[in-house]
């Protein structure tokens, strides 16, 4: 029973993370690599938060507001030139993640910080105790999901969104501002990952490297769903599931490869990952 | 008539060189330390400690009428480093002596040059023990003195069956060794012993074998900082509520931790709430110095501190700083700082008083039991 909600939660943990990732992935094409430095941001939202005396449920809103500003800033002045050179934005957005780890580290210092636990405790479920904090991190990753399925498949924006995924010179022929829609997505993509920052908090450390860690499993889990969120939730729990049962039964140590390794695996055979678009 | 007025000023001149009674050249003391890299984070609290060391010995008189003067070099925490902090210091700025708290990897890499320099050095970490060099003396602990007073208390707490988590890395796996045989040669069993990368941030499944295993107690020996952090939170959102000796955590990163931290025990030379006249006007001389810069004293800053003491000691027992005669001295000498009595008198290494601490709910460290002299067992059988 631990196990299967060591698995759950495990892929909930990393949905959380690699939404942000996913988002600009789908509709821009562009690999953000600064995204372990916008998770790190999102932490220190709620370090801040912590030092002024507020709520820590505050850090998710000031998280996201904070992430999706430094997006706009981001996606106006270093990602809009490079959209027709894809790989030289992964070197301009790796660029950009080491200097703000370096602002992050001169403002705060190197030093491990601290913030509250937002729901500390465990609950008894079917019989075993377990964290509350992680049951909590399932839900608000279903939430997350349900809510952008909502956002992509119920709104105008959505509507637009996937206009330009599916074909943007023609989406805007027919009048569509793509520019603005582009910005929009990156704005929601950076937010989404100064969310998921203040969300890790209670489960890791907060420290200027600690994005970096978070990267390559969701720059993995990406690259195997390609641009739909069910193919990322799938990934989620196929490989968040493989690294739990690895770990607990051979190692821990063999765990920590475990996404990366079946990545490689999944993408050679099928190199379009669980992506039928 | 102008004759009276040289005098004047020549003795003018000589009375305010008896004042200072420090006429000769400065003794330097080379101080190779993490500046930048892993150790960054503890390394300003032992530059400070060494800093009010040089400073109460000059405004004492110096060493042999001579003032101490600190060179500082960034090691980088890593051997490329060390070895351009510790040549630079040997050869250009030609140190008497090194003092200095580092990694075993630029202990390592500096060895070689301290040497062939023929340089007196007093490492002033904690470390994984069995360094030997006629050059090089220790004051601080190792595993043999660590280990030992945490698995006794927790015996005596009935515990009897215990599980051992680390970061898979030469420290955390040669304390986890020592703690596995330690448990085994006095009646107890390790039911499970797990590692994770350095860089690694999902202890789930570490935890939940943890829980499974039935173990009485926990003794984890992460690397310093994140992943010790990480390992905790995880643990109390589990709701691990085991005795659970950390053989890795500080003072300081206990403190900050809070509620999380909460029962954790902690083996150390060094704790700030040790009851002592020395520890009292130590904390409190720091606090002078420094004041809103004050790092807060810890196992690595105050065997730094008192190493400077032990140089002085040698030499005024060499009465010369030449490298053999305060080799000699070195073994002999001691010195009473904030930790009790030092003396590197067994093979090099210092038989040192081990406190086992617990965290308060308030973040604060309470001495739960003190074990006076533990000796560093045999590290260097040929010194």
């Amino acid at each position: 029973m631990t196990l299967i909600l060591d698995m759950l939660t495990s892929a909930a943990i990393l949905f959380i993370v690699a939404t942000g990732l996913l988002t600009i992935f789908g509709v821009l094409k562009i690999i953000n690599f600064a995204h372990g430095a916008w998770l790190t941001v999102g932490a220190y939202c709620a370090v801040a938060t912590a030092h002024m005396g507020l709520n820590p449920w505050l850090a998710l809103p000031l998280a996201f507001a904070a992430g999706a500003v430094l997006g706009l800033l981001t996606e106006r002045f270093i990602v809009r030139p490079l959209y027709s050179r894809p790989l030289d934005a992964i070197l301009a957005t790796w660029g950009l993640g080491i200097v703000i780890g370096q602002l992050i580290t001169l403002w705060f210092g190197r030093d491990v910080q601290f913030t509250a636990n937002l729901i500390p405790g465990t609950v008894d479920l079917l019989g075993t105790t377990y964290s509350a904090y992680r049951l909590f991190a399932l839900v608000a990753a279903i939430a997350l999901g349900l809510g952008f399925s909502y956002l992509m498949e119920g709104t105008r924006l959505g509507l637009s969104a996937r206009a330009v995924i599916m074909n943007e010179t023609l989406a805007r022929a027919l009048g569509l501002d793509t520019a603005k829609i582009r910005t929009v997505t990156f704005m929601i993509g950076t937010g989404l990952a100064g969310l998921a920052g203040v969300l890790l908090t209670p489960l890791t450390s907060t420290d200027p490297t600690m994005g970096v860690a978070w990267l390559v499993g969701s720059f993995m889990l990406v690259m195997v769903a390609g641009q739909s969120f069910g193919a990322l939730a799938l990934a989620c729990l196929l490989l968040g599931g493989a690294q739990v049962i690895v770990s607990t039964y051979v190692s821990p140590i063999l765990g920590g490869i475990t996404v990366a390794v079946l990545a490689a695996i999944i993408l050679r055979i099928s190199p379009k990952g669980f992506s039928r678009a | 008539m102008k004759i009276p007025k040289i005098i004047s000023l020549v003795t003018g001149v000589m009375l305010a060189g008896t004042a200072m009674a420090q006429d000769g050249e400065p003794i330097k003391i080379g101080v190779p330390v993490g500046l930048s890299g892993a150790n960054s984070v503890v390394a300003p609290s032992v530059v400070q400690a060494a800093e009010l060391a040089v400073d109460e010995i000059n405004a004492a008189g110096g060493v042999l009428g001579r003032p101490l003067e600190l060179v500082i070099a960034d090691d980088g925490s890593g051997a490329v480093g060390a070895q351009k902090a510790f040549d630079s210091l040997v050869y250009r700025d030609e140190v008497d002596v090194l003092i200095s708290m580092e990694t075993s990897a630029a202990r390592n890499a500096g060895m070689p040059i301290v040497t062939r320099g023929q340089v007196p050095y007093i490492y002033t970490s904690f470390y994984e023990g069995k360094a030997c060099s006629p050059y090089l003396f220790v004051n601080a602990w190792v595993p043999e003195q660590q280990v030992p007073p945490v698995v006794d208390y927790l015996m005596s707490e009935e515990s009897k069956t215990y599980f051992l988590v680390g970061s898979d890395y030469a420290f955390g796996r040669g304390m986890l060794e020592f703690a596995r045989n330690y448990i085994e040669a006095t009646g107890g069993e390790v039911v499970g012993e797990e590692y994770l990368p350095m860089d690694g941030t999902d202890w789930t499944s570490i935890i939940s074998q943890l829980k499974s295993s039935g173990a009485d107690a926990l003794i984890t020996s992460t690397a310093g900082g994140a992943p010790n952090v990480t390992l905790t939170k995880q643990l109390r959102g589990a709701g691990v509520d085991l005795p659970y000796a950390n053989l890795a955590v500080d003072e300081g990163t206990a403190k900050n931790m809070g509620a999380d931290a909460k029962d954790i025990l902690i083996s150390a030379s060094y704790i700030t709430g040790i009851d002592s006249e020395e520890n009292r006007a130590f904390l409190a001389a720091m606090a002078e110095k420094f004041g809103d810069e004050l790092r807060t004293p810890n196992d690595l800053s105050v065997p730094q501190y008192e190493a400077v003491y032990l140089y002085k000691a040698a030499v005024e027992k060499a009465g010369t700083t030449d490298t053999r005669a305060v080799l000699d001295a070195l073994k002999d000498v001691s010195f009473a700082g904030p930790r009790g009595v030092i003396s590197m008198s067994k093979q090099h290494h210092a038989p040192l008083t081990m406190y086992l601490g617990k965290v308060m709910a308030d973040g604060s460290v309470e001495v739960v039991d003190a074990f006076e002299a533990v000796d560093p067992g045999n590290q260097c059988p040929n010194l």
